[in-house]
């Protein structure tokens, strides 16, 4: 199989991670189409630098988030971000409505986290364990455990006072 | 609701349906033909553009030096030189440095404190180069008028109404540019701190 067919087949089946990822760090659906573009073409530059010693998701994860970081435009703590376009997804029908509501809670209360917290619980969500999570973001796997216990708090207040 | 509940509505979200979406597609052709142009790599066209600018302003003041005539006007006109050489070049440089990052194998927090830093860097930059700049302005305009054989006292209402005005006026945009970014620079730093911290 050749660069550009391992290549495609890896982003369609990635689609979503970079979805994510670009719709949590941006705040306007152009500039979450560029930062998915950003990220793609940063993921198709280090292809061939690609070790494949890691897993792929974390490389994935790694470039996705860091450039993310560098596409912001100013580092303010609060990183407004819009929705999730769920149209992108494939909810079955009759949880749609009660999926994507809870989507957007999620989305809005998300934006009281700093940068470093929202990198972490966009991992958690994704499923990542600690170790992973600490291997992404570079801090140590105790201290994942910390943080998440600490943003599952924040984010426990913050939605009691949204809904 | 519960974070749990959260990650269980978030994993409700298929990650893929099979098949990608025309935006991948257009993409992955454009990329793998050499079509894209980064983002990052697009950053600092009108910084070259305005460079070019400075450069050309620059060489039109050392063409007509010798036509200005007073002491004060070549202090002003030397002084006008060295900015619009100096300026542009320390503006690149800072713009060069952000493309010189190493995306994909720095970790997520290395990559926060390493685009604060370079924000932090960059800010204080700004701020220099908005103050140079104003001085920039204040002395170009009776250069220029000394090399068009003009004297700028004999324009009516210049010391009275044009120059103050004009001074006000700069001062205003001065003020709120440098305001603008210590509040920046202010976010910066404490988005830097408060990871320092925990």
């Amino acid at each position: 199989m050749d660069k550009k067919t391992r290549f495609t087949k890896l982003i369609t089946q990635n689609e979503g991670l970079i979805i994510k990822v670009a719709s949590l760090y941006t705040n306007s659906q152009q500039d979450q189409e560029d930062l998915f573009q950003e990220i793609v073409f940063q993921l198709w530059k280090s292809f061939d630098s690609f070790n494949d010693q890691s897993k792929i998701s974390t490389w994935m994860y790694r470039v996705a988030m860091n450039t993310a970081i560098y596409n912001l435009k100013s580092i303010k703590k609060k990183v407004n971000t819009i929705p999730i376009e769920t149209s992108a997804y494939h909810l079955p029908d009759e949880k749609d409505k009660s999926a994507e509501q809870r989507i957007r809670v999620l989305y809005d209360s998300l934006q009281i986290l700093n940068l470093l917290d929202k990198g972490i619980i966009l991992l958690y969500l994704e499923g990542k364990n600690h170790q992973e999570i600490a291997e992404i973001t570079g801090i140590s796997p105790s201290n994942v455990g910390t943080r998440i216990g600490r943003i599952k708090e924040k984010l426990k207040q913050q939605i009691t006072k949204t809904l | 609701m519960e974070l749990e509940e959260m990650k269980n509505a978030w994993s409700e979200m298929n990650n893929s349906s099979g098949t990608p979406s025309r935006l991948t597609t257009q993409l992955l052709d454009q990329m793998t033909q050499n079509n894209y142009r980064s983002k990052i790599n697009r950053i600092g066209q009108f910084e070259y553009m305005g460079s070019i600018i400075c450069y050309l302003a620059a060489a039109y003041l050392l063409a007509n030096f010798a036509k200005i005539e007073t002491m004060i006007m070549q202090v002003f006109a030397f002084i006008a030189i060295a900015l619009l050489l100096v300026l542009p070049i320390v503006s690149i440089r800072s713009l060069c440095a952000v493309k010189n990052i190493n995306i994909s194998s720095n970790t997520y927090l290395d990559t926060i404190k390493d685009f604060g830093i370079r924000k932090i860097r960059f800010q204080r930059l700004q701020k220099l180069n908005v103050s140079l700049g104003f001085l920039l302005m204040l002395i170009i305009l009776p250069v220029f008028a000394s090399i068009r054989g003009k004297d700028i006292s004999q324009i009516p209402y210049f010391w009275s109404l044009i120059f103050p005005l004009a001074i006000a006026f700069f001062l205003a945009f001065a003020g709120w540019t440098l305001r603008s970014y210590n509040r920046m620079l202010q976010q910066t730093e404490n988005m830097l701190r408060s990871i320092e911290a925990e």
